[in-house]
């Protein structure tokens, strides 16, 4: 927190129904951000005065028509859109991905178009749907594009594998035109893929815990300063966060910290997504 | 007002019927609950016929929801509810439990409050389920708390019995409407646990825990001030408008389920939604008005809207705070137009709370509802509106078109009715069968895996959201109870957990009601904490019925002796106390079928250092496995019974105060000093089945086996044949632990279960091979592939309900 004095400035987006300001905020402050809820009823104009935005989770006007599709047509939505343009760092996380690809800023290829959706889970494997619906689990994520394609995720590593937690109802990124995915791998725009704790992408259930098309769980629009992610790192930020008994690295990193009240209070393995957008401001 | 209204010319005229009979079905007529007695004493309290409104009021209030009549003595006789741990005891919607000192000359209390929904759940399971977490969360949010987690205990019939297609049905829609509330809402699942049994398959029951976090100095009582003496103090109705839904659901909640009046029954179930609930409720609009109110130093009162809507809400909030109201309905926003008084005044409209503050706070108030959260722009009829005041004369006094429709002595409409009730000791008539050792011991492993009581609950915690607001320290599945730590950058950890075994409570209620305190406070020791405190939901029948009133006594004796006899850790002669509850009778179906007594205990622990909790996943091979607690000739109840013999036995695992003392204290040492890797406390399936559970591990990432030779396993109590005290080794449920150690640790271990006196024993090891063998001595009795268990136990809760 010690440079919490210079860090970016970062409006949470606050709607109705959204239930992740806070701990969002936190996360944010912990990584060195200076974040600020931000109510949507406040004149959008004001949002302005800020270097970065996060529109959390949740159920934003109770995902009436389909999630995200109201928040993304509010006055405050026009503005966010607007600033995206401008080059403004913007990360939608769970009901956040959903209003961002509502927005129609991920993926992006075409101007103010909604291009795909994020359906209703269908966890397939084999060729079988073996469950439906809500799902809320641990999952490892791949870096998958460079790690400077994109604001949100500089500080990490080539190739990097984090851990954090997904729990949502309608993940699936999907299109209905399939061709739409090879364009956004040909122009690295899909940033984060499910894997497992090897770092094996599999876009079959359970690695892939939703059904999503080419395992994807991030995506950037073109020019890389918004991220839609469909997983929650403000729920992986600190140590204590992640389960002692999740295969891999980083459950073994908790196991060891047992006890160890400072480390556990440390960074989780997600806390690099806000760390990233410190460093994307102050370059 | 410079005129007195009229009394309304609307009166229920209960002098014009001679006989009880007329006067009964009259009463059925409007829907109402009343008997004729009572309603006779209405008219006499009131000195004259009561108007509808009146009557509507009283039925509520009267019902046994609401009132406890025939339940209240029984829980002040015998159930302990004070000591060191307590900041308030079970006086309000919520109790408040001590967490430790804020470091700012403050202190951290935890908020719990526990609640059945088990007829609404019967008739309409999601919104009867999400209508009961949107309930529970006003009662701990409306004590000035952050809500920071709930549970929900669910029973439910027999998915393979005689209405497994309804039973089915009601699994399916009580967790849509468990995940569908709570996930919106955004507080996350703590945990909660399931059991299956034939006595539930008319009667499902759907209880429901929540948990809040409060400093002591911002509590809010749900009472008008005192200062209300000297200034006037407006009555704010906040949230969702008014319309007819869940009118009559007190009274609901007090009677027999009757099939054939299923479709009056929906109407008397109550219309969710977590939308609203999340402006209102999640660091939103109450936080800003707790906030602006303590930031002016103005003291409020707030209290939320549950049985009998704005009539009970606002007489209970005016009359404990030592007021009378005067309450105009036409103030109240409504959501239908040309509603009548007693619908206005009683309907259960879901989403609403009553605020009690001064007048000169009242436009404050309505501004951050109505204009900074925009409430009538984001739901339809939404908003804050004050509908009344609170008055110095004990009358409660309703206003409707210029009319009283309601004006009587604010002590009668709140202080209730009690009724004493008969009752009458019912026997067990089953013995202990005889039992011979099975044939293949690994067969049956499997089969109690596979067992619907037993089966991993994996398919149904995973639509809940664990992990929301961040806090999650061990999740549903990972151990014995729910652990977040609330307080960002504190070391404070809060353990939760559920219990009650219903098998145990149909041979004894007593012991129903012992071992299920027993049990929930094992389960937070599990993990590492010190239980604090409980909350009860007393799930019975009919208590008109004298042995069914009987069932719901001896378990409340039972659980008030558990509670005296395991004294809190560190605070020597203080029991564990209760400080919240619910009672919830007539759990039974028209054909005459009672629940088995089902008492279900909620336990609060608290952790200095949250670090330490372990899960229950063996995490190192070459560990030793340590037995914590003999084993004793304790089948009765058992799985192993129900799953293999279909039968129930009669020796129920005893609870002894001393012994459980010594094992939990034990057992939380040696976890607090990091000597423990894995723990896991001995419950349904006994030994074998909890050290396979620690083998799988919660979420099934076990990469180990496990060994277990059964002559080392301790045996207490009389002597039994061979063939039996090997059953009982490996499947009784007796009160115990396995604690998975260090080798170089063994010693230290048994060093701190001697100074507490509790039996430790070396029965096993952790193995690199995923492999669990059961060994006599050196012969073999079984050897099961750790991936044969993890598919059985995995897939039994889909093969069930499948």
């Amino acid at each position: 927190m010690a440079q919490a004095c210079c860090g970016p400035s970062v409006a949470v987006i606050q709607f109705p129904g959204g239930n992740c300001e806070t701990e969002t905020a936190r996360a944010l402050a912990a990584a060195g951000c200076q974040p600020e809820i931000f109510r949507w009823n406040r004149r959008p104009s004001e949002l302005d005065a800020f270097e970065a935005m996060v529109i959390g989770g949740g159920f934003s006007y109770q995902d009436r028509v389909r999630a995200g599709v109201i928040a993304a047509h509010e006055p405050i939505g026009a503005r966010l859109v607007e600033l995206a343009h401008a080059g403004k760092p913007i990360l939608g996380i769970c009901n956040g991905a959903q209003i961002l690809v509502e927005m129609g800023l991920v993926p992006g290829l075409s101007p103010d178009a909604v291009e795909m959706a994020l359906a209703p889970n269908k966890m397939m494997r084999d060729g079988h749907v073996v469950r439906r619906d809500y799902y809320c689990i641990w999952t490892h994520l791949k870096l998958a594009a460079a790690p400077e394609r994109c604001a949100w995720t500089r500080v990490f590593g080539p190739g990097a594998v984090i851990a954090m937690p997904l729990a949502h109802g309608e993940g699936r990124f999907t299109a209905s035109d399939p061709g739409l995915f090879d364009t956004l791998a040909a122009n690295d725009q899909i940033v984060w893929q499910y894997c497992d704790e090897r770092g094996t992408v599999d876009d079959q259930f359970p690695i892939t815990p939703n059904g999503s098309a080419r395992a994807i769980a991030g995506l950037c629009n073109p020019a890389g300063n918004v991220l839609a992610l469909m997983p929650h790192p403000e729920r992986a930020s600190w140590l204590r966060q992640v389960p002692q008994d999740l295969p891999g690295r980083y459950g073994a990193e908790r196991r060891a910290a047992a006890g160890d009240f400072e480390a556990l209070e440390g960074a989780g393995p997600s806390r690099g997504l806000f760390g990233s957008v410190v460093e994307e401001v102050r370059s | 007002m410079a005129q007195k209204p009229a009394l309304t010319a609307r009166l229920f005229s209960v002098d014009q019927y001679a006989d009880d009979e007329a006067l009964a079905a009259a009463l059925a007529g409007h829907g109402l609950g009343l008997t004729p007695f009572e309603a006779r004493r209405v008219a006499e309290l009131l000195g004259r016929n009561p108007t509808f409104t009146e009557l509507h009021l009283f039925n509520a209030e009267w019902s046994e929801h609401c009132s406890y009549k025939s339940s209240k003595p029984t829980l002040k006789e015998f159930l302990p509810v004070t000591g060191p741990t307590v900041i308030q005891g079970p006086e309000e919607d919520a109790g408040i439990l001590l967490l430790g000192d804020t470091g700012d000359g403050d202190r951290w209390g935890i908020v719990i409050a526990h609640e059945s929904h088990n007829h609404p759940s019967q008739v309409l399971p999601t919104e009867g389920a999400a209508t009961g977490i949107g309930g529970i969360v006003r009662d701990v949010d409306c004590m000035g708390a952050d809500v920071i987690g709930v549970a929900d205990p669910l029973r439910f019939g027999d998915p393979n019995g005689a209405n497994r297609d309804r039973t089915r049905w009601i699994v399916g829609g009580v967790v849509d409407g468990i995940w569908q509330y709570g996930n919106a809402l955004g507080v996350p699942n703590l945990g909660g646990d399931i059991v299956f049994d034939p006595c539930y398959d008319d009667n499902c029951l759907v209880n429901v825990v929540a948990l809040g976090l409060v400093r002591e100095s911002r509590i809010i009582h749900s009472r008008v001030p005192e200062e209300g003496r000297t200034e006037p103090y407006d009555l704010i109705l906040v949230g969702k408008p008014t319309d007819d839904s869940g009118f009559g659901g007190a009274a609901f909640s007090s009677v027999v389920l009757d099939d054939d009046a299923d479709e009056f029954n929906r109407g008397a179930v109550q219309v969710p939604d977590p939308f609203l609930k999340n402006v209102l409720l999640l660091h939103k609009a109450n936080e800003a008005v707790r906030n602006a109110a303590f930031e002016a130093g103005v003291p409020v009162g707030m209290k939320d809207l549950g049985a009998a809507g704005i009539a009970c809400c606002s007489s209970e909030i005016c009359s404990s705070g030592g007021f009378g109201a005067l309450i105009d309905l036409d103030r109240v926003p409504v959501a239908l137009a040309d509603m009548q008084a007693e619908v206005i005044a009683c309907a259960e409209t879901q989403e609403r709370y009553i605020w009690a503050v001064p007048r000169t706070f009242s436009d404050t108030v309505l501004r951050i509802y109505n204009e900074d959260w925009s409430l009538p722009d984001i739901y339809e009829g939404a908003r804050a509106a004050v509908i009344g005041e609170a008055t110095v004369e004990l009358r409660y006094t309703l206003l409707h078109h210029g009319e009283i429709v309601c004006d009587a002595n604010i002590m009668d409409v709140t202080e209730g009715i009690l009724y004493e009730r008969a009752e009458e000791p019912r026997g067990w008539d089953e013995a202990e069968p005889e039992l011979t050792f099975p044939a293949n011991l690994g067969d049956v492993l499997l089969r109690l895996l596979a067992s619907p009581n037993l089966a991993s609950r994996e398919p149904i915690y995973r639509f809940y959201d664990t992990e929301v607001q961040g806090a999650a320290v061990l999740r549903s599945g990972e151990a014995d109870a729910g652990v977040i730590a609330p307080v960002p950058g504190t070391k404070f950890g809060v353990a939760l957990s559920v219990d009650g075994n219903p098998r145990y409570g149909r041979i004894s209620p007593y012991a129903g009601g012992a071992t299920a305190v027993a049990e929930a406070i094992r389960n937070v020791s599990a993990v590492g904490a010190t239980a604090v405190g409980m909350t009860d939901c007393l799930n019975f029948g009919n208590p008109e019925v004298p042995t069914a009133f009987w069932e719901f006594r001896d378990s409340v004796r039972g659980l008030s002796d558990a509670a005296r006899s395991i004294e809190i850790k560190g605070q020597p002669g203080c029991p564990t106390p209760f400080v919240s509850g619910n009672v919830s009778l007539y759990n039974m179906s028209a054909a005459g079928n009672a629940i088995a007594p089902s008492p279900i205990v909620a336990c609060i622990g608290v952790m200095d250092d949250y670090s330490r909790a372990v899960t229950v996943q063996l995490k190192a091979a070459g560990s030793a496995l340590l037995l914590i607690g003999a084993r004793r000739d304790e089948l009765g109840g058992s799985d192993y019974y129900q799953v293999e013999l279909d039968c129930h036995g009669a020796h129920v695992p005893s609870v002894d105060g001393a012994r459980e003392m010594a094992q939990n204290e034990a057992v939380i040492d040696a976890i607090s000093a990091g000597l423990v890797r894995a723990s896991h406390d001995i419950s349904g399936g006994g030994l074998l089945v909890s050290l396979a559970e620690m083998a799988m591990g919660g979420w099934c990432h076990g990469t180990l086996g496990a060994s277990l030779d059964v002559s080392a396993v301790p045996f207490a109590g009389e002597p039994v044949p061979a063939d039996r005290e090997r059953v009982a080794k490996l499947f009784g449920e007796t009160s115990g632990f396995v604690l998975e150690v260090d080798p170089a640790n063994v010693a230290a271990v048994q060093a701190l279960c001697a100074e507490k006196g509790a039996v430790c024993a070396l029965v096993g090891q952790v193995t690199e091979a995923p492999t669990l063998t059961v060994t006599d001595g050196a012969a073999v009795l079984a050897q099961v592939a750790m991936s044969e268990l993890v598919e059985t136990w995995r897939g039994g809760l889909t093969a069930a309900l499948a």
